[in-house]
């Protein structure tokens, strides 16, 4: 891995990581969700710092360019954080679902009791 | 002492309470029909409709005839509105629920069928099958060819021999409400619902009834919802299958 790449990629992930920080500090992202991302970036950022770790990884797994198992990696990342964004998704949907059939419940329950005064 | 046993047990299959499930959706031109055609029928139904959020004077409709009605603040999908009744039946204590179109394609003289199997507690769970008798509408080609794929899958997941598993019209004891109360696929709900039941272990059997065709409004059809319908309900009821084995 050239140089220019290392510095753009740790240069890359403290922004990033900064970003994320920013967000937490503000409360515009729940922990529990960010957790993901954080060691996310921390992947990103021992890769940056000791690119021996990329180099071995892309031996191993028969990658010729190293830059190339950096990409690999980072698509793997996305793609673990992309599914459990629709994991997420899904159980907000059945919370949502069971709040308007509820909702739809005691609206009907409120209805009767000011129909019969 | 017989006697006295004898007027009991009468009074126990007279005192059933059931619930007629109707899920609507934008249906202000046929729901009028389907609730006369319920109180004519069947008047010892209790009448629910769930609207799912209709964008039409169904709720003004339903608030006219004074019938008893849920009303979703956002549109949720038919098997939500049905599971809502299912909750409903399972809070007041229903013995039996009914599932019954809001679209005007279901026969209310039909309902009496459904609901006697239970009541003899001959079975858990009954259909009202188009394809037994073939008699009444029986929907186009490829709907039945559809069909035909999701009960040979039937078939083979739970050895069920099932016809018209898509079937809006139905009835359930109340060990099904309670189950139906708490896990209901939210669309396109008819053939999973049949899975889970079996998986369970219920008695799941079929009477022939005869349907109509859609009287108003219009089907909400077309070759991607066909497409995604048969991807999403084939992996629902594989899925349904194993999961409690």
């Amino acid at each position: 891995m050239s140089t220019r790449l290392r510095i753009l990629l740790f240069v890359g992930v403290i922004i990033y990581l900064l970003i994320l920080l920013s967000f937490l500090k503000r409360q515009k992202l729940n922990l529990k969700y960010s957790l993901l991302w954080i060691v996310s970036g921390i992947i990103l950022l021992i890769l940056a710092l000791f690119p021996g770790v990329l180099i071995g990884a892309a031996a191993l797994a028969g990658i010729e360019v190293a830059s190339n198992a950096l990409f690999v990696i980072a698509i793997g990342l996305i793609i673990i954080i992309l599914m459990s964004l629709t994991s997420i998704v899904s159980m907000q949907n059945e919370k949502l679902k069971k709040l308007i059939q509820y909702n739809a419940l005691l609206e009907k329950r409120i209805r009767e009791l000011e129909d019969s005064r | 002492m017989l006697f006295s046993s004898h007027i009991f047990i009468i009074h126990g299959v007279l005192d059933r309470k059931i619930l007629i499930i109707i899920p609507a959706y934008n249906e202000e031109s046929n729901i009028e029909g389907v609730i006369r055609d319920i109180r004519n029928y069947f008047p010892e139904g209790d009448i629910l409709v769930i609207d799912d959020c209709s964008k039409d004077g169904t709720v003004q409709l339903l608030k006219g005839m004074g019938v008893n009605y849920l009303s979703f603040i956002n549109n949720l999908g038919i098997g939500a509105g049905v599971q809502a009744g299912y909750l409903y039946a399972y809070e007041k204590g229903y013995d039996i629920a009914v599932q019954f179109d809001g679209d005007g394609q279901h026969r209310a003289e039909y309902i009496e069928r459904l609901v006697r199997p239970i009541e003899e507690s001959k079975a858990d769970y009954v259909i009202g099958s188009r394809f037994i008798e073939n008699e009444g509408f029986q929907s186009s080609m490829m709907r039945r060819a559809g069909i035909r794929f999701l009960s040979l899958l039937i078939k083979l997941l739970c050895g069920l021999n099932i016809m018209d598993v898509t079937s809006g019209m139905r009835a359930v004891n109340k060990t099904l409400i309670q189950k139906f109360a708490h896990d209901y696929a939210q669309d396109y709900p008819e053939p999973e619902a049949i899975v889970s039941a079996s998986v369970k272990g219920s008695r799941i059997i079929e009477v022939p009834v005869r349907m109509r065709e859609r009287q108003g409004g219009k089907s909400s059809i077309n070759i991607v919802r066909s497409v995604y319908y048969m991807l999403k309900v084939s992996l629902a009821l594989i899925l349904c299958a194993k999961k409690d084995k």
